[in-house]
């Protein structure tokens, strides 16, 4: 028994590397590939496009067009550093002022 | 609102002081008046097409959908769409660039079947960097991809432009279908030094 759940476990194993090693060479069609369901080509375009942007590609590619100098550089990281500090410290406070401490915390609402 | 005030104070005063139809901004006023203005001016106008719809879309059935079957794995390339299989799909090429877009279609292996773009098309100058202009292409190129003999293809877009999307939307109207969509953008995180900024 414990012998083929561990065959199972080699193969599914060699089959996520093999997978891996593929998206890892950037193969075309394998990577930033969508394929198109039900011929709905606008939900694979908007999948991928979201897939890009929360990624960071697309905004790494915005970034690179034109040469960034150094202050830029300096100037737009400590900016997002503070806007994760600020956006941190708000959520928690959002979380604080929005938590309920009743047995059914939203009367009414299923 | 501040400002209304002061501005209303400052026409009364000189109505007051014998002058009549006198009617004049205070010094201060007149560039924050300028400045709103110019907001106003900022907000009317049409953000810039980059052709990236759904970047910042959240999908609310996203957890009810299963999406899996919409990404390829290992056994995709033996896949058959309509008798041929996926890697002897014809592609086509989209580049979307800021002022052009470009559609090639070739075979699997790179060879040129044929090309289009907007300039191509009949638009020229800045007409041709519109979407407008790039569904208008695609839906040509498509027709002629019929008449060739291809009626299914694999797309690969390339560079943010306005033509991104509408291209893809003019090749489905054109008839063609699209069993993939990829992204082939070139994107480095350890580029070369690229060109300077453009001075606006």
């Amino acid at each position: 028994m414990k012998i083929i759940i561990i065959q199972v476990l080699n193969h599914k194993l060699q089959f996520i590397i093999e997978l891996l090693t593929l998206a890892m060479k950037h193969l075309k069609f394998i990577s930033r590939t969508v394929l198109v369901r039900n011929e709905n080509v606008d939900e694979a375009c908007r999948i991928l496009n979201r897939i890009m942007g929360s990624e960071g590609f697309l905004d790494q590619y915005r970034r690179t067009m034109f040469y960034e100098k150094p202050t830029q550089m300096r100037r737009r990281i400590n900016y997002e550093k503070c806007k994760a500090i600020y956006d941190e410290d708000m959520k928690r406070k959002i979380n604080f002022v929005l938590r309920k401490n009743r047995p059914e915390p939203f009367p009414g609402c299923y | 609102m501040f400002v209304r005030v002061l501005r209303d104070f400052c026409r009364q005063t000189a109505a007051v002081s014998g002058r009549e139809n006198v009617n004049r901004l205070i010094h201060i006023a007149v560039p924050l008046e300028k400045n709103r203005d110019r907001r106003s001016f900022l907000a009317s106008v049409p953000r810039k097409d980059e052709g990236t719809e759904g970047e910042k879309f959240v999908f609310i059935d996203s957890a009810i959908t299963k999406k899996e079957d919409m990404f390829p794995d290992i056994n995709t390339p033996n896949m058959h769409f309509g008798g041929v299989k996926f890697s002897d799909v014809p592609v086509c090429h989209i580049k979307s660039s800021r002022n052009n877009t470009i559609l090639h279609v070739t075979k699997p292996n790179g060879e040129r079947i044929m090309i289009r773009s907007c300039g191509m098309e009949g638009f020229k100058n800045t007409r041709k960097g519109t979407n407008i202009a790039a569904q208008a292409t695609a839906i040509g190129l498509a027709t002629r991809a019929l008449d060739f003999g291809i009626h299914t293809v694999r797309v690969t877009i390339n560079g943010l432009g306005p033509g991104r999307m509408s291209s893809i939307k003019g090749l489905t109207m054109g008839g063609l279908k699209i069993i993939s969509v990829t992204d082939d953008t070139p994107i480095s995180w350890n580029p070369l030094r690229s060109r300077k900024q453009r001075k606006l």
